[in-house]
């Protein structure tokens, strides 16, 4: 392309569990900087500034909030490959830049991001907190950087930066459906940017916002599936609070797809009518301007996309996508060969286990590949943080109960062991189950470490994250085929739906407590240590220096008398002056009289002292 | 850290946002520091929705918030560096103060403070004496000529006592030994939704415009003890200028003057007389003329005064 694109999509898709699933997809294309220049209409200048001046080739950077629950939304499809993300914040990036200065460039990177989404992006700078997988989770050279935050908070603020790259902003077009508090209402949000550049190309920027929505329809209280309940029926109305009220003006084009899933489909199919917008089962509430097949690769029709084109919309007739049910209807979404998840084991403060477990969802490999020595290739790749020590030789695996010689389950294994304070450990395996298992599980065992004080977060007792694993399955290809569209018709939505990919899941995050200190114990010390000091040295100094009778007898004479000047006055006055009556020594002895001459000297030098003090 | 109590200091600090953006402060000239994160918090009920005042007519976190440091990111460090502009290199430009010694800065603090300190998350403080010493660094690197510091916790005022730099003006919800209030309780969300020094102070501002020039001195006054429970204490004898003189858009808002015309713009084309003085006003920052007369035809006269505020919101 010659010049610089935008398109702009929505896809909207009921889900088995009665909730309805939204993905908006923007894309930006601008063309190679050679050609173009600097100068940009479309293209957002700051993503193409941090593309030259970091070297970027490929990156990617998502939010997420909520769990994306392969169970009931599947696992198979490029939507769940693509969009269901780790919660949290996951950045990577393969930079174009001989390997010793990629450390140095993600750090300035992890900056700026942070300053652009409003998010504390900038705690991956720091070499404990990314990885450089080889080859689990991408295939590369030594060029990609891994890192993320599982316990990042995502709200409106990265939203408002991110709406901001698209040259409509949220004022016209597809992203003004954007009403924030039925986004951040949903069960999982997930904002992603991804850029891809090249000398050739240029740069595309992919922005996609996956929401799941519980649609707020009259009929739709009941929050679970109940056979022989009517699914709720809903329209974009009713996840976003208004209508698309035309497209934005600069788009190349502007589509609106709803997807009617392949158990959907199989279920029409069953019910004997064809798979129209109108059909026995279900009735979108606008009739499509077209209709797309895709076939899978025995020729059956799998999952239909119905297209409208915003274009013929305006304030005028605006558009209002739904669907409304007829029928009670139950179906199930295809999910990967494994549901992987991750769970800790043991108990205390010293020591525990991570437990990763695949168990077999039933998808039949004979499909997929049939030859008789059948086995399903799984790769892990998992990032572990430097305190908790995880001991790699401690692995075991069990298939079905019965525990396994590593070597007859891992093909290869690649660890980069944690140091303490400088590195996470970094764990990336090749697995190959046999088709016939129906239940994995790997355990490994750790050690929790010691944080110095001053690197435990405020509120150290909630636990530490450990972030999500990766699980990919290479022999699967989530991408779907639709032969029979039109080949004028581009949309960069399909074109990623055609795009290769391999099946992946992301497990749970797991949060470790570990031990703290008693944070209030530098304060008790300081006390502590304080008074024993001021007792210590009190006590010492009194010992030292405090005569105890003469400081008496001192203080007496001092306060008797009386100071000159009221002496002398009283004197002028005729009135008798007392004797000191404190000196009652006895009247015959000399040492006596000379103790009482030692002591009325001290007294002249008290008030002498007295009276200079004074002045 | 999902303590209940901070919600109204949350909103605190995000209605005196709004307000501030609403007279004309930009998003590039503020930093929005919050603590935690209580809009898409699961405990809300409410998601992406802040409220000050129970009927919750008013949704303070909007559509275009942009919060600059947030969560763990708000330390007492990063406060000071901020302020006293002694960033790491890598730190971008949207979390730094980048004012220079024309600026006029409104610092706005609210959380839980004490005699002398104010707490940041749950294990650090901020005390008055670092505060003093920040806005002295400040003052000697001349990162600012005017500063409005505004407190709202228990025993404010004591905040800053130690300040001695000129050119600061410092306003704080109560005196030492008293305690600053909670305005009302929501029984919705469940929580406090904002202070009462904070709501009287967005109460005088909600009757301003942009073009309005109440003073800082109308504003002061405009705190009753009796509405408070607390003595709301400012000391202006580091401010040079009268407070009567001083409009609040001063600090809290951003005025551009624009003169309207009807005619059309004629270009360069037919000028000669193109001059930029650099005006060497005392009072208002990048103040640029641009003077463009017409020879022939109608004349065509803009005048642009643009005074910009920065300012900084900072919440624990």
């Amino acid at each position: 392309a010659a010049a610089e694109e935008f398109t702009e999509e929505l896809l909207l898709r009921p889900l088995p569990d009665r909730k309805a699933l939204a993905h908006f997809h923007f894309r930006s294309s601008a063309p190679p900087a050679s050609a173009a220049g600097r100068h940009h209409h479309l293209f957002p200048k700051a993503i193409s500034q941090l593309v030259q001046k970091f070297h970027i080739s490929e990156l990617e950077l998502s939010f997420t909030q909520g769990r994306w629950n392969y169970e009931q939304w599947g696992g198979y499809d490029p939507m769940s490959t693509n969009n269901a993300k780790p919660p949290g914040v996951e950045l990577w990036a393969i930079f174009d830049l001989p390997l010793a200065e990629i450390d140095a460039t993600w750090k300035n990177l992890t900056h700026t991001l942070s300053g652009l989404f409003c998010a504390s992006i900038n705690f991956l700078e720091s070499s404990t907190a990314f990885s450089a997988p080889r080859w689990g989770f991408k295939l590369n050279e030594g060029n990609l950087r891994y890192g993320a935050l599982p316990r990042e908070a995502v709200c409106t603020e990265n939203l408002t930066p991110w709406l901001k790259l698209l040259p409509c902003r949220d004022k016209a077009g597809i992203a003004s459906l954007l009403y924030r508090p039925s986004v951040y209402k949903g069960y999982y949000h997930s904002q992603k940017l991804k850029l891809k550049s090249s000398q050739s190309l240029g740069i595309i920027l992919d922005q996609t916002l996956t929401v799941v929505l519980q649609p707020n329809t009259v009929s739709g209280k009941q929050l679970h599936s109940t056979g022989g309940q009517l699914q709720p029926s809903w329209s974009m109305e009713h996840l976003f609070s208004k209508k698309l009220s035309g497209k934005c003006l600069v788009s190349k084009s502007s589509r609106v797809f709803v997807e009617i899933e392949k158990g959907i489909v199989d279920n029409v199919d069953k019910a004997g009518s064809d798979v129209s917008s109108n059909n026995d089962l279900f009735v979108l509430s606008t009739a499509p301007d077209r209709s797309l097949k895709e076939l899978d690769n025995l020729e059956v029709q799998s999952s239909s996309l119905y297209e409208y084109d915003v274009n013929n919309y305006n304030s005028d007739k605006p558009l209002n996508v739904g669907i409304t049910w007829k029928l009670p209807l139950i179906w199930s979404c295809t999910r990967a060969p494994y549901h992987a998840s991750r769970f800790l084991m043991g108990s205390g403060n010293e020591r525990g286990s991570i437990a990763m477990s695949f168990l077999s969802t039933g998808l039949d490999k004979q499909l997929v590949d049939s030859s008789n020595d059948c086995s399903i290739k799984a790769v892990v790749f998992q990032v572990v943080p430097w305190y908790v020590k995880v001991y790699y030789h401690s692995l075991e695996v069990f298939i079905d109960g019965n525990s396994k010689a590593i070597s007859e389950v891992v093909d290869k294994i690649h660890v980069t062991p944690s140091e303490d304070k400088l590195l996470p450990g970094t764990m990336e395996m090749l697995l190959k189950f046999p088709c016939s298992m129906q239940l994995a599980t790997l355990t490994l065992d750790f050690d929790k470490g010691f944080l110095h004080i001053d690197e435990y977060p405020p509120d150290a007792n909630q636990g530490f994250d450990i972030p999500s694993a990766l699980v990919s399955f290479p022999e699967f290809n989530s991408s779907r085929s639709y032969p029979e569209a039109d080949p004028l018709f581009v949309s960069p939505l399909l074109e990623n739906f055609k795009e290769d990919g391999v099946v992946k899941s992301y497990t749970e995050v797991l949060l470790v407590p570990l031990t703290t200190p008693d944070f209030s114990m530098p304060y008790n010390v300081i006390t502590f240590t304080c008074t024993v000091l001021a007792l210590y040295f009190g006590s010492l100094l009194n010992a030292l220096r405090r005569r105890i009778g003469e400081e008496e007898r001192g203080l007496k004479k001092a306060a008797d008398k009386r100071g000159l000047i009221p002496l002398l006055i009283a004197k002028l006055r005729g009135q008798k002056v007392d004797p000191s009556e404190s000196e009652s020594t006895s009247p015959a002895s000399l040492p006596r009289s000379k103790l009482l001459l030692k002591v009325v000297f001290v007294a002249v030098v008290a008030i002498v002292f007295h009276y200079l003090s004074n002045s | 850290m999902i303590c209940r109590f901070n919600y109204r200091h949350m909103a605190n600090t995000l209605s005196l946002y709004r307000t501030v953006k609403r007279l004309g402060i930009p998003d590039e000239r503020i930093i929005l520091m919050l603590a935690d994160d209580m809009a898409c918090n699961p405990r809300n009920n409410y998601p992406a929705q802040v409220f000050n005042n129970e009927n919750h007519q008013l949704n303070l976190y909007g559509d275009n918030v942009e919060v600059d440091y947030r969560g763990y990111e708000v330390t007492v460090e990063n406060f000071l560096r901020v302020l006293t502009g002694r960033h790491e290199s890598a730190v971008p430009r949207s979390k730094r103060l980048l004012s220079d010694e024309g600026s006029h800065i409104l610092l706005y603090m609210t959380g839980h403070g004490g005699d002398e300190f104010l707490k940041f998350q749950d294990n650090e403080e901020l005390q008055s004496h670092d505060l003093a010493d920040a806005v002295k660094q400040m003052k000697e690197k001349h990162r600012f000529k005017e500063l409005l510091i505004m407190v709202d916790t228990c025993q404010a005022a004591t905040l800053f006592s130690q300040l001695q730099s000129p050119g600061v003006l410092a306003i704080g919800s109560s005196m030492k030994g008293e305690n600053s209030y909670s305005h009302h309780l929501d029984s919705d969300i469940g929580v406090s939704v904002v202070d009462r020094f904070t709501f009287h102070t967005l109460a005088f501002f909600e009757k301003l415009n942009m073009y309005s020039n109440a003073s800082l001195n109308s504003l002061f006054n405009s705190y009753d003890p009796s509405m408070l429970l607390s003595t709301a204490y400012y000391r202006m004898d580091l401010y040079k200028r009268a407070l009567n003189e001083v409009p609040v858009t001063n600090f809290f808002g951003s005025v551009m003057k624009t003169i309207h015309t009807d005619s059309a713009y004629t270009g360069f084309l037919a000028a000669h007389d193109a001059e930029l003085p650099l005006s060497v006003g005392n009072n208002i920052l990048d103040h640029v003329m641009l003077q463009n007369e017409a020879s022939a035809r109608r004349s065509n006269i803009e005048e642009m005064n643009v005074s910009f505020s920065k300012f900084c919101i900072s919440f624990i």
